[in-house]
């Protein structure tokens, strides 16, 4: 645990003029990205992470953060307003926030998405705050043997969550391994699978790869289909009445339990890897809906239905990091992207980083905090200013995107051998998602790769190749049973989901065979 | 045919070539260590070929008419996608400042934007504004 002294400087350098700037301007980015449809948070924090290099290690990172927590208010926007979500976070926000803006009172649908969302993400960041040192100090005492059977208990939960089919998971994950084994094998230090191309030796460049997978194909996909350069211009049209104006007091109070809930919920999901905040917002919606006196008010413009929403998806943000910091290892899209930040910084996430970086991370902490408010701040102030950004043309937006992109990595990978790298991914990525893979396993495996192989053979030494001696190492058991419930468990129900989803499609062709028939 | 079983396929015979021609070819081997650099690697080709095949004999509910873009959108992404490789390149021997207006035209062209202040934007405020940022950075544009 870092002694008090190292956390207050922590603390100190969040509070620092030059870092409150770095996360004003994230949060405004952040903003900003998550109102265009299009353009989430993402690929916002893709596009910025090169930019970030030649920046100090905490004002990078929480500019990145900022980026993130104001994508997810900024999401909410469209969703209120247009009915379409700016961020596939903010879907369930939509179920009650469109028709309450349609009832007049859009300005109140929008207070209340970014109270809720910064009271939910407040929430996680406390207890992100309060349990990764402990947590870190119990992840320090795994040795290699549970490391790896922590990581596979990883992959099988990733595998089943992510995505509807487990066994696309296991092929993203093996294909994420073997993209590692490019470069040097850890052992011998020999080349392996580099093709006779020296430039890599070190591996390929994670910027490259995640930045290609996730933001280039994403904009291809959005180009490919774009109709047309201008997005609709939103009008809002508030009733008279001041009180639809504005969120009171009692109204927030009323919803303190539906906040609650939210927030315990996607801290819950957040901790765990693979969960995204789009299915914690959805299973908060239900969760609050079941329990409401009312529930055929949902869905028509019910406030409690905003609030369940967005509270339980930025708190998933905070509890995130939780297995990012403590066991090294990202949850989520958003984790694996700060990864490629700490990394280009020259850090390595994990449980080390409290001892070996505790005041950076007391300094991250403190530069979460301050983004909350920030963001409810710059919230207040621009929403009129987002519902503007919302009409801008796509065709500047995706322009401006694919440019910074290219520099970016350009810059983060010296030059344009690592530029082409990304365009080769991009196709990758756009393939893989087109047939329904999971690319986020593939650039976590990525990330995780060397260091798994390096467990592996610290854990070979260790038992010398006895596989019986794993007895000895309880926690690592215990892990390998739980990846074992977990992957049958997850592969039974991606199957249900699979069925599932071929009766509806069975029906619907019926459906439409029928209605040509009658035609 | 189902898209599961086009991209098990796929994945079957990746799986295959790594095993038969990629890792004995491009992975050396070494004396000392407790695990050889093959191994992974060839595990890891197993576990692909094993799930490619699995998804050959029992693809799931992914049908490639609902859920595959369609073959003119394929087409309009290989398109940006061409013309991206290409500036890069062009990059790589001119320079940014003097390729990144052209890409940020033709990719705007190519959208379908006509307007002229909207062009002017795209063509000269973001380029230079990403050349300003870059040198503030201090870092070297490509």
């Amino acid at each position: 645990m870092p002694e008090l002294a190292t956390i207050l400087a922590g603390l100190g350098d969040a509070f620092s003029p030059l870092n409150f700037a770095f996360v004003i301007f994230g949060v405004v980015l952040g903003q900003f990205v998550g109102a265009v449809p299009g353009i989430g948070p993402v690929m916002a924090m893709a596009i910025a992470i090169p930019f970030t290099f030649g920046l100090d290690t905490l004002p990078a990172i929480a500019f990145l953060i900022g980026v993130n927590k104001g994508g997810l208010v900024g999401g909410a926007i469209p969703a209120v307003l247009m009915n379409t979500p700016g961020t596939p976070d903010a879907a369930a926000t939509a179920l009650d926030g469109f028709p309450l803006a349609r009832r007049g009172k859009p300005l109140k649908a929008t207070k209340m998405a970014l109270f809720s969302s910064v009271s939910g993400d407040l929430f996680s960041d406390i207890v992100l705050i309060t349990v990764s040192a402990p947590l870190a100090i119990l992840a320090l005492r795994m040795g290699p043997v549970e490391i790896v059977a922590l990581m596979i208990f990883a992959f099988s939960v990733l595998s089943g969550l992510v995505g509807k089919s487990p066994v696309k998971g296991v092929i993203a994950a093996a294909l994420g391994l073997l993209l590692a084994c490019v470069g040097s094998d850890p052992e011998n230090y020999t080349p392996r699978l580099i093709f006779g191309v020296w430039s890599l030796y070190d591996g390929l460049p994670l910027p490259s790869v995640a930045i290609g997978m996730l933001a280039i194909s994403e904009i291809l996909r959005r180009l490919s289909l774009a109709a047309c350069p201008v997005a609709a211009a939103i009008e809002i049209s508030a009733s008279g009445d001041p009180a639809d104006r504005r969120v009171s007091w009692a109204e927030y109070w009323a919803c303190r339990f539906v906040l609650l809930r939210g927030a315990v919920t996607g801290t819950l999901l957040g901790a765990l890897p693979g969960i995204g905040s789009t299915a914690a917002a959805f299973i908060s919606y239900a969760l609050t809906k079941a329990a409401a006196p009312d529930p055929s008010s949902f869905g028509k413009g019910n406030i409690k239905g905003i609030t369940a929403a967005e509270s339980a998806n930025s708190s998933v943000v905070g509890a995130n990091l939780i297995p990012l910091l403590t066991l090294g290892i990202p949850g989520s899209v958003s984790a694996a992207l700060i990864v490629s930040a700490f990394m280009i910084h020259g850090l390595q996430p994990g449980p080390l980083l409290f001892e070996n970086q505790g005041r950076l991370v007391y300094g991250l902490f403190g530069a979460m905090l301050m983004a909350n408010f920030v963001n409810l701040w710059v919230g207040q102030l621009g929403l009129r200013l987002w519902v503007r950004v919302m009409a801008a043309p796509q065709s500047i937006i995706f322009s401006a995107a694919l440019l910074m992109c290219i520099t970016g990595v350009g810059m983060a990978s010296g030059g344009v051998f690592g530029v082409m790298l990304m365009l080769g991914f991009a196709a990758l990525g756009y393939l893989l998602s087109a047939f329904g893979y999971p690319v986020v396993i593939v650039i976590i495996a990525l990330f995780l790769g060397p260091r798994l192989e390096v467990s592996v053979a610290q854990s070979l030494a260790l038992t010398n190749g006895d596989l019986t001696r794993i007895a000895n190492h309880p926690v690592a058991i215990a892990l390998l049973i739980l990846s074992g419930v977990a992957a049958v468990y997850l592969s039974r129900r991606g199957r249900r989901a699979a069925d599932h989803e071929i009766g509806q499609a069975t029906n619907r062709n019926t459906d439409q065979d029928n209605g040509q028939t009658e035609r | 045919m189902p898209a599961d079983r086009i991209s098990g396929l796929v994945f079957l015979v990746l799986g295959v070539v790594m095993l038969t021609i990629i890792i004995p070819e491009f992975v050396e081997t070494a004396e000392g260590g407790v695990i050889q650099p093959a191994t992974l690697p060839a595990l890891l080709s197993w576990v692909m070929a094993g799930c490619g095949a699995w998804m050959v004999l029992r693809p799931s509910g992914f049908d490639s008419h609902l859920h595959l873009p369609a073959g003119a959108s394929v087409r309009s992404a290989a398109l940006y996608a061409a013309v991206l490789g290409g500036a890069v390149l062009l990059m790589g021997e001119l320079g940014f400042l003097f390729v990144a207006p052209g890409l940020a035209l033709v990719i705007m062209l190519m959208i379908g934007e006509r307007r002229w202040a909207w062009l002017g934007a795209g063509v000269v405020a973001v380029p230079a504004a990403i050349w300003g940022f870059a040198l503030l950075l201090g870092r070297p544009l490509l």
